[in-house]
């Protein structure tokens, strides 16, 4: 993890931690577009870009500088001394993304899916013209 | 054998999903008999958990026997497991939910028949693959494990939802979109409290977040807490994220509605709740001052408004939506009060909302599978020609608008007292305005239903007088509506067994 205290000066803070800048950049987008744009796909675009934006979040938890890969042999753990466990990258973060990222695809093949019948019904992606075929 | 049991609850409606896919794809009226085994034997261990919680306290399960691990070096033992958890927040709702699913897949067996032909073997595994993430929801030990089985119910509730015809499929992606964005909240909510607490087990979280405070707020937990709360409103359907639900519901087929409007946002509300209660604390709540009235307001607001619009609507479907928004209203309120009556109103009105709304969305469906649809005005005669499903809608109704000695009655009563300790007046207006409201419609319905002419839809044989759903669907309805009254009748029990118990150590006498 980027020791963000280092830095008084918030320029210099924010280049530190540029991955969480980025992260929060991503998620704005997608925010912004599952909830602002008419367009279906648009939709399920801006879904998957929230999505990504969160797994690159809980990556950058997990790393470290100089870390370990975090496998432990037996050797090392039956010598009680030998294990610092600031030497090995955090793997929880990235299993769990492993598993968000299933979800994700997930979510977003049903989303597609749902999105080409509703084109079969109104030839259409865009939400409003949708909204006006179902009044009629 | 016992300890084994937590594990048995998610187990059978996990496989039941999986062998009635496959069984399914060769002989298609094999898949609703293991739905009907899995859930069967869901209840029952769940049932036997709710005996052996109430003597015993809490059942902890590690999965695979991973449990607490000590390594020589480390002096204290680390959580590498998966924990599932039986305690008294969640062993009501445990059997609540794998009862009313077994009810309902008994029920729901017509319905799908008429409505689904030629597909019931898809309904039946999502189905049942629904109601195993639900109750692995309401009995997982770890925040990141519950993310997983609130994507595995949302995804087979889009599914589901999007059974219906027409609309369907729009009401169903607006879901989508909001469901996933409740999702996403939630796992970035996960994120900041990970950093902090470096674990994801609900107990370790609960003994670990307090010495973390020990030096003052941090902010990390707190935006942590507010994207959890945040997600979890969305995933509930709670006022201002409430646009999805009502089109969702009555657009689904009625066989889909009625396991989803039941069960979905009454287990989103138990996750809140056990956010709230058991990773945080309530002395964290309560210490969340600019929030707490925030949050009372937005209950209030959600019950008014789910009342308006359930005034303004004309399809009983949509009036009944309407209805679960402002119950998720009492629910997130009672939740907000934080003192002692208000968390037990809360925790039992997860139960009894639960049956409730089951009961409701049986009766309607009872209607629907003889009209075709539930316009108010097609109500014509309802009373005469189905006067058994029309007493179960009676006593359901009677039961939401708070007639002792039915469970909503009780709920309502705890509540009540809960927000007139705590001084929120406006709470307690809402609460009486949501009864009135639900009144008028009871009695709306009356007038029409007891029209001599009755609809030509419901007419049927005229040489017949009654024009009844068949027993498979009348039945379950019947013993619901029973089963509220049973539920009400039990309340002492239940609330000094269990709900007191579940109660945090803070608020005890």
């Amino acid at each position: 993890m980027v020791d963000s205290t280092a830095g008084s000066d918030t320029m210099e803070n924010l280049i530190a931690n540029f991955n969480y800048v980025i992260v929060v950049i991503l998620m704005m987008i997608g925010l912004w577009a599952m909830l602002a744009q008419k367009n279906l796909i648009k939709k399920c675009i801006g879904m998957a870009i929230f999505q990504t934006g969160i797994i690159l979040f809980f990556i950058s938890i997990g790393a470290k500088n100089e870390a370990k890969v975090p496998i432990l042999s037996k050797f090392v753990v039956e010598n009680s001394s030998a294990i610092i466990v600031n030497d090995y990258a955090n793997p929880l973060t990235q299993i769990l993304m492993l598993t968000a990222i299933v979800v994700g695809v997930a979510t977003l093949g049903v989303g597609l899916a749902l999105a080409q019948k509703v084109y079969q019904q109104h030839s259409t992606f865009h939400e409003d013209e949708i909204l006006e075929n179902q009044r009629k | 054998m016992t300890e084994q049991l937590p594990i048995v609850i998610i187990l059978g409606p996990l496989l039941a999903a999986v062998l009635a896919a496959f069984a399914g794809w060769f002989r298609p009226k094999l898949s609703h008999p293991f739905v009907l085994l899995g859930l069967a034997v869901s209840f029952a261990a769940a049932l036997k958990l709710v005996f052996i919680v109430a003597d015993g306290g809490a059942q902890k399960y590690w999965l695979g026997g991973w449990g607490d691990k000590v390594i020589p070096s480390q002096k204290e033992p680390f959580v590498v497991g998966i924990q599932i958890t039986v305690d008294h927040l969640n062993t009501l709702l445990l059997a609540a939910v794998s009862g009313i699913a077994l009810l309902t897949a008994i029920y729901a067996k017509r319905l799908v028949d008429t409505e689904l032909a030629g597909r019931q073997r898809y309904f039946d595994a999502l189905f049942a693959l629904l109601v195993a993430g639900l109750l692995g929801i309401s009995i997982t030990g770890d925040i990141f494990n519950l993310y997983v089985f609130m994507e595995i119910a949302a995804l087979s509730s889009y599914a589901l939802i999007a059974y219906g015809k027409g609309r369907s499929y729009m009401a169903s992606f607006n879901y989508l979109i909001m469901g996933t964005m409740g999702a996403c909240l939630y796992l970035l909510g996960i994120g900041f409290i990970f950093i902090k607490g470096g674990t994801l087990n609900i107990d370790d979280l609960s003994r670990i977040i307090p010495t973390l405070q020990a030096n003052g707020p941090s902010q990390a937990l707190f935006v942590g807490f507010v994207l959890i709360i945040l997600g979890a409103w969305a995933k509930m359907a709670f006022f201002p994220f409430h646009g999805w639900l009502p089109n969702a519901y009555t657009y689904a087929p009625t066989a889909s509605a009625s396991v989803l409007a039941p069960l979905a946002t009454k287990v989103a509300v138990y996750a809140m709740l056990r956010i709230m209660l058991t990773v945080y604390s309530i002395d964290y709540i309560n210490g969340l001052t600019g929030i707490q009235p925030i949050a009372l307001y937005l209950s209030t607001a959600a019950i008014v408004m789910g009342s308006f619009f359930s005034l303004t609507q004309t399809n009983l479907k949509m009036i009944a939506c309407y209805f679960i928004i402002s119950e998720v209203g009492y629910m997130v309120g009672g939740a907000w009060l934080a003192n002692k009556p208000g968390l037990t109103g809360a925790m039992y009105h997860l139960v009894a909302d639960a049956a409730m709304t089951s009961a409701l969305f049986m009766a309607i469906g009872c209607i629907v599978y003889r009209l075709g649809q539930a316009q108010l005005d097609d109500l014509k005669g309802v009373f005469f020609k189905m006067p058994v499903t029309m007493a179960a809608f009676v006593v359901t109704m009677a039961a939401l608008i708070g007639v002792p000695p039915t469970c909503g009655f009780f709920s309502k009563w705890y509540l009540i007292q809960g927000a007139a300790q705590a001084g929120v007046w406006h709470f307690v207006a809402a609460l009486l305005l949501s009864s009135l409201v639900k009144a008028i419609i009871l009695f709306r319905i009356i007038e029409i239903g007891y029209n001599r002419v009755p609809h030509p839809a419901i007419e049927g044989n005229p040489a017949i007088p009654r024009n009844e759903a068949p027993l498979s669907m009348l039945i379950p309805t019947a013993a619901m509506a029973l089963g509220l009254v049973a539920l009400g009748l039990g309340t002492s029990t239940l609330v000094n067994t269990i709900i007191a118990k579940a109660l945090p150590a803070a608020l005890a006498p």
